[in-house]
């Protein structure tokens, strides 16, 4: 009965009875406060009072399933969302805009552990009492009676004593005074010491249960482990053991986990087993463990002992891991790389943490491994079939790359703490364990070059993995910055650092090893032909990489090897083989790396002899007399396509430095591309390669752009609309097949983000300006083209694809900044138009998508408040949109102000929403109110009959007095009067949401 | 039953029609030839020939003129044959009552060997737009020696 109630009155599991939530929120307060505990407190005292009987008994009574109900109703409670003993209980307000949604700040696992916190009322009952011991006791004496009936194991009662146990494990907060850490000591000890003959001596049980013992009491104790591992420091957890062990925890962990690796090792089946969850959790706890130690500046090291188990721990999971690998080296692999590279990542970066709490031995090791592997290539060259081996290395190649070197993703990836501060005794670069792995890998990977070696060795899989390890490592060890790469802490003194550091900067081997990443990169784009994967590796990730660091790019500039990457892109035909996505970030990356030119104008003549080839292929083959049909053979298409895409990549990189040269190439095509525009309008593919590239160009042009030339571009703009639109609209295609037509719609989709892209560019000329002379000087207002472009486009829009969220997105917020930016324009736009945006803004406004209701909710208050503003000035506003009118069937239809007024009171009063939304739709709801005061009432009036219930009916009626009268709210939209009526909004509906809102 | 005899035509004239292209640049949308058939590609995806052997392409592509599905595996650094597809606009001046169209080419002559399309939404909005007296322009779609109306727009005028 207990248990029912619990979870009737948690909010997210209650029953829906068509209650206010205010009652809801008010039943859950009571009885956290008042009954839970009480609850407890019950079971406990039954679940004691049956313990004895089940003790003595010798079969199962009834007192069992007694004993089975209190444990879980124990359980439960604790699950419980305790909130009002938290911090004092100074959260006293309601969330009333949406349903509780329980915010888990354990950190995203795979294994979850949820951390309990009751408050300090609960000691008493859970940590003075000797609840915990009496349950250990109740358990093991029971385990002990019915240790030969295997079955056991998994009967309820034991499963709920375990999972109580292990709940009981992650207890924290405030609970624990906070004087006393003793006490907290105390209460794990006694956890741990309950826990322990369920993993402990780890071989003998994984022993059991592989001859047929259940796995779940060894999972559960592993679950424990975590749990503990949670609430405290590597440290107190390696010390928790050793009262009762002459080891600490870290080496049971280690021996634990080396005991299930060694059972995963054995059977390399791909059934889900015991061991894999078992590894999964114990590999969290490392994580858990490991983590909180990695950011702490490296000075918080592992007792050596803890080391030492980290250490063995590592060699064991490698030697798994290369085992798996040789044996599924010729199993048909039909994923590809880069996802599987992810879907390794994650547990690699686990391995990793473990092997950097021990790098001392790991990484000699790793190296060790890595050189025996080569050599076994090198030995078996010609006359062994290479693939196992091939496979160790990839796997190989992976794990040194995550021990290495962090992610780095979007930041300034540092040198691992832990490989910062170790190795001390290394003063000399050349022995430093770094730099030695570094090398042999670097060396390892630089015989790709040779034509032979390549077709031994190198197969495709395998460069990917170099590729992947050369990008992470150079962006983590390559030319450093000194100050930017190595974080500040009080390592910097240490010599073995300053070597490890100095040795792969400009002054020593740093050049020589970037020329040797550069060629390996060239012959990765043009000796492994049709090797998508590798190539987008290579571009995507090693090259990119390379440009974006500055520093870098002055060097790539004066190597031959980079020259020569420069060459083969604009002349070599092979480099037209490349899949497009490549070409674009090839040539991305080029024009970027002309920021290492010496002066501004030598960068611009650099990217203009680098795009020269491709902009005068295109003007050549526009001029062609026969370009109709030229045009349609496929292997202009593939050219033209080709060159499309680099010109866009080459858009995509302008920067102050080169904006020139990349504006003159936009504008030599300018024509060309209209051209091609009208001759490929049934190639839907080569249009969008059109559009993207106007996009990006226009985008990284406009805001340098002087007004003349200003005026160029949004012509250019316009009549590329105007061709757009006068191939699109109104046309029917045919197609037999459904696969097909969709197709031809998500191409569509596609255009269409595409031209909204282009539009919110162009609006942006207004805000970000970095011309000389202002935009008016020559007459051409913005608004007026993007209002045109939107007439165009709008009859295109259609709410079905409004569907695409992308679409959504870039529809609405050009919409939303075109009506705050420009509201007197959408007044003018003509009736059909003007309906069509409104619809499309009530659809946005119920989206799910709170950036989306969030720009509606501007644009309405861009609309209203503009209408109010002009109305007050004598002007006609909307004139007959807001007025509403009466159709030729005498029905009346009420404007739009009303209807939306209509539509934002009912969405704040009755829907659920994110709080985040509640200031914007205030802002929205003041002018809708001010422009339609009669309404207002009316609805408010309207409201107030539909309470039943007298003091809900005064509640509300003195609620939406006080939202339009407090604060000394006036009727002027200023900036004052918006910021009080978003303070009246927010408490008139903590006010009555409450009651309004039911479930 | 007309099928065929395109059939018949395309695989004299076809080779000339199309171009040779390789794998790993064909890409979602293009076209392919497969089985003797021009056909526009809707899915690839890549994969290797065992781990450590070479990628190859495996294409799903319909064809463009009976909408069938065909598929193919290619690896990814051989030449596949690209269909030359190309795409003219006529003006349509007639509807026959056997169902033939009568068309106007741009040197002013009439083109008169094409049936109706089988769509019926297509078809209909031919008619429709047709006996409205506005003017139709239709589409004509031709690859490897067939050729079809695969799209009607209206172009306004008529009424």
């Amino acid at each position: 009965m207990c248990s029912s109630s619990v979870s009737e009155f948690s909010p997210s599991t209650s029953s829906a009875m068509g209650l206010p939530r205010e009652f809801h929120e008010n039943c859950r307060k009571s009885l956290e406060q008042n009954f839970l505990k009480t609850f407890y407190q019950w079971a406990k005292d039954a679940a004691l009072s049956v313990t004895n009987k089940i003790i003595a008994s010798h079969s199962s009574v009834p007192e069992v399933k007694v004993c089975n109900a209190t444990l879980r109703l124990m359980y439960q409670i604790l699950n419980w969302e305790f909130r009002y003993s938290k911090g004092g209980g100074t959260r006293a307000s309601i969330n009333v805009f949406s349903d509780g949604i329980r915010v888990d700040n354990a950190l995203a696992r795979k294994t979850e552990c949820v951390i309990v916190q009751p408050g300090a009322s609960w000691c008493d009952v859970l940590l003075s009492s000797s609840h915990v011991g009496w349950l250990i006791n109740l358990y093991s004496s029971v385990r002990q009676k019915f240790d030969l009936e295997g079955y056991w194991l998994d009967c309820p009662v034991a499963v709920s004593a375990r999972k109580l146990i292990v709940q009981l494990c992650s207890l924290a907060g405030e609970i624990f005074p906070s004087n006393n850490a003793q006490m907290r000591e105390q209460h794990l000890l006694l956890l741990l010491s309950g826990v322990l003959p369920w993993i402990d001596p780890p071989d003998v049980i994984s022993k059991e249960i592989e001859e047929g013992k259940s796995g779940s009491e060894m999972i559960d104790g592993c679950r424990a482990l975590l749990s503990i591992g949670t609430v405290t420091t590597p440290v107190v957890f390696d010390q928790l053991l050793r009262s009762l062990r002459p080891f600490g925890t870290l080496t049971l962990l280690s021996m634990l986990m080396g005991e299930v690796v060694k059972v995963l090792m054995a059977n390399s089946t791909d059934e889900e087993t015991w061991s894999y969850e078992a590894r999964d959790i114990l590999l969290d706890t490392w994580t858990t463990l490991l983590a909180s130690m990695d950011g702490s500046g490296g000075n918080a090291w592992l007792p050596p002992e803890g080391m030492h188990a980290a250490a063995s721990l590592f060699s064991l999971i490698v030697e798994s891991e290369l085992k798996v690998a040789s044996a599924s080296a010729t199993t048909e692999d039909d994923a590809d790389c880069l996802a599987s590279v992810s879907a390794m990542d994650e547990r690699l970066g686990s391995y990793a943490l473990i092997a950097r709490a021990a790098v001392d031995a790991t990484i000699p090791f790793l190296a060790k491994l890595f050189s025996d592997r080569v050599a076994r290539l090198h030995q078996g060259r010609g006359t062994v079939d290479p693939t196992e081996t091939l496979e160790e290395v990839y796997s190989l190649l992976l794990i040194i790359g995550h021990v290495l070197a962090d992610e780095g993703e979007g930041e300034t990836a540092l040198v691992p703490d832990a490989v910062q501060s170790h190795f001390v005794d290394f003063v000399e670069a050349n022995n430093h364990p770094v730099v030695v792995l570094s090398s042999s890998i670097i060396k390892f990977a630089e015989q790709c070059l040779d034509a032979e070696m390549r077709s031994s060795i190198f197969s495709p899989r395998l460069m990917e993995a170099v590729i992947w390890f050369l990008a992470r490592w150079s962006f983590t060890y390559l030319m450093l910055v000194e100050d930017c790469n190595l974080g500040s802490n009080q390592l910097q003194s240490l010599p073995s650092r300053a070597c490890l550091f100095t040795f792969f900067n400009e002054h020593n081997q740093g050049k020589f090893v970037l020329d040797i990443i550069v060629r390996i990169s060239l012959t990765s784009l043009m000796s492994f032909p049709g090797e998508k994967d590798l190539q987008e590796l290579t571009c995507f990730q090693l090259l990119h990489a390379l440009v974006r660091r500055r520093n870098i790019c002055f060097h790539l500039l004066s190597l031959d090897s980079w020259r020569n990457l420069a060459n083969a892109f604009a002349n070599d035909k092979s480099l037209f083989l490349l899949n497009s996505v490549s070409q674009r970030s090839l040539a991305q990356t080029l024009v970027l790396s002309a920021y290492g030119m010496q002066s501004s104008d030598a960068s611009n003549q650099y990217v203009k002899d680098l795009m020269a080839h491709m902009t005068s292929s295109l003007v050549d083959l526009t001029n062609n007399s026969d370009l109709k049909n030229l045009a349609q053979q496929p292997d202009i298409i593939m050219l033209v396509s080709c060159v499309l895409e680099r010109l866009r990549g080459a858009a995509s990189a302008t920067e102050p430095r080169t904006q020139r040269a990349v504006y003159e190439m936009g504008l030599s095509v300018m024509n060309p591309v209209l051209r091609l525009l009208e001759v490929y309008k049934h190639e839907s593919a080569v249009i969008y390669l059109l559009l993207k590239f106007v996009v990006d160009w226009v985008d990284g042009q406009l805001s340098y752009l002087e007004a003349h030339e200003t005026a160029v571009v949004i012509n250019f703009c316009m009549s590329l609309l105007q061709i757009y639109s006068s191939h699109n609209i109104g046309k029917i295609s045919l197609s037999l097949s459904s696969t097909l037509l969709n197709e031809a719609k998500t191409e569509k989709y596609k255009d269409l983000r595409a031209l909204l892209q282009l539009l919110s560019h162009l609006c942006s000329k207004d805000m970000v300006d970095f011309s000389s002379d202002s935009i008016e000087t020559q007459s051409t207002n913005i608004s007026q083209v993007v209002y045109f472009g939107l007439h165009i486009i709008t009859p295109l829009i259609t709410l079905e694809l409004l569907k695409y969220p992308k679409l959504c997105f870039d529809y609405f917020s050009l919409i939303s900044h075109m009506l705050e930016v420009y509201p007197e324009t959408l007044a003018q736009l003509n009736n059909d138009a003007f309906s069509h945006v409104l619809t499309t803004v009530d659809f946005g406004l119920h989206q799910q998508d709170v950036d989306i209701v969030t720009m509606c909710l501007r644009a309405l208050k861009a609309l209203a408040s503009y209408h109010y503003k002009e109305k007050n000035a004598g002007n006609l506003g909307l004139g007959s949109h807001a007025a509403g009118h009466t159709d030729p069937n005498g029905v009346f239809h009420e404007g739009i102000l009303s209807r939306f007024l209509r539509t934002l009171l009912h969405f704040l009063l009755f829907e659920d929403y994110s709080t985040d939304l509640v200031s914007t739709a205030a802002d929205a709801l003041f002018p809708l109110i001010l422009c339609e005061p009669n309404l207002y009432q009316g609805l408010g009036n309207e409201l107030i009959e539909k309470q039943a219930n007298p003091n809900f009916k005064t509640r509300l009626a003195n609620a939406l007095q006080v939202l339009t009268t407090s604060n000394q709210l006036s009727s002027s939209l200023d900036r004052l009067n918006y910021q009080r009526f978003r303070k009246n909004l927010n408490n008139f509906l903590v006010e009555v949401r409450g009651f309004l809102k039911t479930r | 039953m007309s099928d065929d005899e395109h059939h018949f035509e395309s695989s004299e004239s076809g080779a000339s029609k199309t171009y040779p292209q390789q794998a790993g640049n064909i890409r979602k949308g293009g076209h392919i030839v497969i089985k003797g058939r021009p056909c526009k590609v809707v899915e690839v995806s890549t994969s290797k020939t065992g781990k450590h052997g070479h990628a190859k392409c495996h294409f799903v592509a319909i064809d463009i003129f009976n909408a069938k599905k065909l598929e193919d595996i290619v690896p990814s650094s051989h030449n596949c044959d690209v269909p030359h597809v190309n795409r003219v606009d006529y003006q349509l001046i007639d509807i026959s009552e056997d169902g033939f169209v009568s068309l106007l080419t741009d040197s002013g002559g009439t083109k008169d060997d094409l049936k109706l399309p089988t769509d019926d939404a297509l078809a209909a909005q031919m008619r429709s737009g047709f006996e409205e007296g506005k003017d139709v322009v239709v589409s004509v779609m031709s690859s490897m020696g067939e050729e079809q109306i695969c799209a009607v727009k209206e172009v306004g005028g008529g009424k």
